[in-house]
């Protein structure tokens, strides 16, 4: 699988007022937070309904607190320059998403948590990873082995969900009571 | 196996011509990237193909406390002080701002799959996709092109989107339809090389009717206003208009121009702009600045000249022939709109429903917030049209979505779907309606926040929205983030346009207040500067301004009327108090802008490039023509290999020679048609036998490779040998066409030192 475009969200377990993420997200490219990526701008998408909230613009990847589905959470969404083959970019994704989740739950006053039971994986590439049966029987493998990683012991369900003209997306739930800081030190362990 | 790509994938879905230009763009990109392409000359390329700059794309950016450099990781550059990997805007062009649902579908993937998920209407009835990088916008192009849309020329000096009223063709105060002559003249002008020689950029605009405002054709530099005068369909043409620093009213070209005589009257403005037109100073090189010059009288009968030396182009008419080609059909029978449903289903109805002239049918006005909606929405919103009002979308001019041939009794199921997609809110074309252009959200040119204003206003108006006087929720706001005026904000009533002050040594982004600008009657009146205001003071403003309406204008007094009768006077007096800038110690939130905390700068602005670059018709004809014979020496390459076809090569170098002499031909300011009889004959007439092409030593040697080459058409039957032959004949005659184009342009510079 050549596709580079990955996201991973994590759900918010208490609102995050976008408000207050903006000048947070600016502190972020002052302070290079992510030093091996190029962080750019802050987009404000907050006045549209469900939709991206406030992100950050980045060369690599953007980073962003958004409502899409009418839910809010942290994506991450690789663009290009992911290194490594198909497994590795996919366990970097994973591991970048919870890096920002972690961060924002850090921020003191922003009030921020994430839910650990519940992810979305969307591949943003209707090219090289078309929505179709194919595909997720191609992803499956690799998705497992980065979930038995982070979710050691348990059984997560992953199902196929929106439909076909939307790029493939998959809904990950497992019964985790873990904190984003557990997934994190599984994953870089 | 290799990767799949999208240009195998579509192939077969593209016309020949679009395949033609992307791989030709796609060419150019490579050639950027391996140093063989000039940077001005990639710039106005890209330009030209709708790839834009964007803020910070000079590698620099304001992170609040000093300028960092952005370090991006090639070094690479795709214009002068641009940055290749910097994220950059697609500008699509959505002719009369007509979208069919299948075309919608596509922009949804593009700004999932390549930008930030958000489709971004514009006040010319564009869309926008912002965050691009360079190396995607063939793909881009490709899918776009795959479902009948090019970005050809969405900037750059040239023809931009031709713009129509979103309502034409089912309004009831239109005197026909403009949609078929719009498409035509869109046509007729996309590539036409009478359009590639301009200083500046030219905009064109088609109106149903004199008085309402959806075709704004006033501050056009060339609008059209449908009339029928004794039974015969026409256009008034007016000529010059522009908004900018200086906003000018066009003025009339013509009273009544037959519809047949549109696009030749249209071609000979175009003629006497790129002849006459400033190209040096970007600043006074819009086709105003030439009417201005010259007078209007002067300016006409050069233009009549022109018009009366033109080649008759079947075109003019052809796609007149048929003038119910484009002819929308309702999916759903007609029906009375519900005089019941809920409180807010008859609020929404009552603003944003239109009623069609053709009875039980309406427009329905998608409200979009900032232009704004997400990918997810575009589907759904494409699902709403196949299910209720077929392929009849429109963007309009106000930055939203007009969905046309909406039954009335499916008028609250409509409404309740787009409720759960969340832009069901009322008040179309009122004050919570606002436009604003990108600002210093993603515009280099930007010197204030107008969608960060924009945001916040109607943030604050939607909350109080109920309550408001009825005149006063009738009045349209707009935004522009500089003196550009891209938010249109000369014809609102209230308007905006950011400045920048300096207060105790820091700057202070401002808004100047512009009121009793005149939205109907195509934009007929401009609105009057009255002061600027500091950006926090914006919102106090609008309210101080709407009070003093309400308090004081007479029984039925318009918003306009009231301005022009108590003058600027009255509303210094109210802005005075509202002017005045806290210390940064008082409150140092009057140092930033609305919705960005960083401290307010004006360092991050870039040099614009809606001006393009100017680089002349000729040069890109023969760098065209350097591609053709490029890819002719590929097929020859591949002979022995992958089996490529001699005939194939040689033709492709014959066509090659034909472009560069066509290129030398329109560059003398001759006509010429496309075909290779034509262009050898002008080449003939015009570059040969007068000896302008004639090599110092090799005389006119190289022109008739050429000539001789289109006689013989001996590339027809070329076996290998022969293949070889026509390349390197191509080659030299390539050279000379560069030698003879240098030649020309010394002979200027010693004439004009002269």
């Amino acid at each position: 699988m050549q596709a580079q475009k990955l996201q991973v969200k994590f759900f918010a377990g208490a609102e995050i007022s976008e408000t207050a993420l903006v000048p947070v997200f600016h502190d972020w490219i002052r302070e290079r937070v992510v030093p091996d990526e190029l962080l750019i701008d802050v987009a404000d998408y907050s006045h549209v309904p469900d939709g991206p909230g406030v992100m950050i613009i980045g060369h690599q990847a953007d980073h962003g607190v958004d409502r899409d589905g009418g839910r809010q959470g942290f994506t991450y969404s690789r663009k290009r320059l992911a290194e490594g083959e198909f497994p590795a970019r996919v366990e970097d994704a994973f591991r970048r998403a919870l890096r920002g989740c972690a961060r924002l739950e850090a921020k003191s006053g922003l009030g921020a948590r994430f839910g650990t039971g519940e992810v979305i994986f969307r591949i943003q590439d209707r090219l090289l990873a078309p929505n179709e049966a194919a595909t997720v029987a191609a992803v499956r493998p690799v998705l497992d082995a980065v979930l038995a990683k982070i979710y050691p012991g348990q059984t997560a369900k992953v199902e196929s969900i929106g439909e076909p003209r939307e790029p493939l997306t998959l809904r990950i739930t497992v019964n985790s009571t873990a904190g984003v800081s557990d997934l994190l030190a599984r994953i870089d362990a | 196996m290799s990767a799949p790509s999208w240009k195998d994938r579509l192939s077969g879905e593209m016309s020949p011509a679009m395949t033609l230009e992307i791989d030709t763009f796609e060419g150019q990109v490579e050639l950027k990237k391996q140093g063989k392409l000039d940077d001005k000359f990639f710039a106005e390329a890209r330009l030209r193909r709708g790839a834009y700059g964007q803020r910070y794309d000079n590698g620099l950016r304001s992170d609040g406390v000093e300028q960092r450099t952005l370090e991006f990781p090639q070094a690479l550059t795709k214009g002068p002080d641009t940055q290749w990997d910097a994220p950059g805007m697609m500008r699509i062009k959505i002719p009369m701002g007509r979208l069919s649902i299948k075309q919608l579908e596509v922009h949804a993937e593009l700004a999932e799959e390549y930008s930030d998920t958000i489709l971004h209407i514009t006040t010319r009835q564009d869309i926008q996709l912002h965050y691009i990088h360079i190396e995607d916008t063939p793909d881009m192009m490709r899918r776009l092109a795959a479902v009948g849309i090019t970005t050809r020329e969405a900037c750059g000096n040239s023809v931009r989107n031709v713009t129509a009223c979103e309502y034409s063709g089912v309004c009831s105060t239109e005197s026909f339809d403009v949609t078929p002559y719009a498409d035509a003249c869109m046509k007729y002008f996309l590539g036409h090389p009478d359009v590639q020689d301009f200083g500046r950029k030219f905009k064109i605009a088609f109106s149903g009717c004199h008085d309402n405002p959806c075709g704004l054709v006033t501050f056009h530099d060339l609008g059209a206003v449908a009339m029928v005068v004794n039974g015969q369909r026409g256009f008034k043409v007016v000529v010059g208009g522009g908004l900018g620093a200086v906003p000018v009213e066009a003025k009339v070209l013509a009273e009544f121009c037959p519809a047949e005589e549109l696009l030749p009257l249209s071609q000979a403005v175009a003629r006497v702009f790129a002849r006459l037109g400033e190209k040096q100073s970007r600043a006074r090189a819009r086709i105003k600045f030439l009417v201005d010059k010259l007078g209007l009288d002067e300016f006409k009968r050069l233009v009549q000249v022109e018009r009366e030396g033109l080649r008759v182009d079947e075109r003019w008419t052809e796609n007149l022939k048929d003038l119910h080609r484009l002819d929308e059909k309702p999916i759903r029978p007609a029906g009375a709109l519900p005089t019941g449903g809920p409180a807010a289903f008859q609020q929404w109805a009552k603003y944003n429903l239109k009623p069609q002239v053709q009875e039980g049918y309406y427009t329905a006005v998608v409200k979009l917030p900032l232009g704004d909606f997400t990918s997810r929405q575009a589907r759904l919103i494409a699902d709403l049209a196949r299910d209720y009002t077929g392929d009849g979308i429109r963007c309009t001019v106000e930055q939203n979505l007009a969905m046309r041939w909406l039954s009335g009794a499916d008028a609250i199921a409509f409404w309740e779907r787009l409720s759960a997609i969340g832009f069901a809110e009322a008040g179309a074309g009122t004050i919570t309606d606002m436009t604003s252009c990108p600002g210093t959200d993603t515009c280099k040119l930007g010197i204030s926040s107008s969608r960060g204003l924009t945001a916040e206003l109607k943030k604050r108006l939607t909350l109080v929205e109920d309550k408001l006087d009825t005149q006063v929720r009738e009045l349209r706001i707009k935004s522009s983030g500089c003196f550009n005026s891209c938010g249109q904000h000369h014809v609102a009533d209230i308007g905006f346009t950011g400045v920048s002050r300096q207060v105790g040594g820091r700057k202070v982004p401002h808004f100047n207040v512009v009121l009793g600008g005149q939205w109907t009657e195509n934009a007929k009146q401009y609105g009057m500067v009255v002061g600027a205001v500091p950006s926090k003071n914006i919102p106090k403003t609008v309210q101080a301004i709407t009070d003093h309406y309400v308090g004081h204008r007479e029984s039925g007094e318009s918003f306009q009327a009231f301005i022009a009768r108590v003058g600027k006077k009255d509303f210094r007096g109210i802005l005075k108090p509202l002017q005045v800038v806290p210390s940064y110690e008082e409150d140092k939130s009057f140092y930033s802008d609305w919705g960005d905390p960083r401290e307010y700068t004006i360092g991050d602005i870039g040099i614009g490039e809606c001006a393009g670059e100017i680089v002349p018709f000729v040069e890109f004809g023969l760098q065209a023509a350097e591609q053709e014979l490029h890819n002719a020496q590929d097929v020859l390459d591949a002979l022995d290999t992958r089996g490529g076809s001699p005939v194939t090569a040689a033709t492709g170098a014959f066509q090659s020679m034909a472009t560069a002499a066509k290129a030398l031909v329109r560059h003398l300011d001759k006509q010429c048609r496309d075909d290779a009889d034509d262009v050898a004959l002008q080449f003939r007439t015009h570059v040969a036998d007068p000896g302008l092409f004639n090599d110092p030593f090799a005389g006119n040697k190289f022109a008739h490779y050429f000539l001789s080459l289109h006689a013989s058409k001996r590339y027809e039957t070329a076996n290998a040998e022969i293949a070889h032959k026509c390349l390197d004949e191509a080659q030299l005659f390539l050279d000379a066409c560069h030698a003879s184009y240098q030649r020309w342009l010394e002979a200027n510079k010693n004439q004009a030192a002269e």
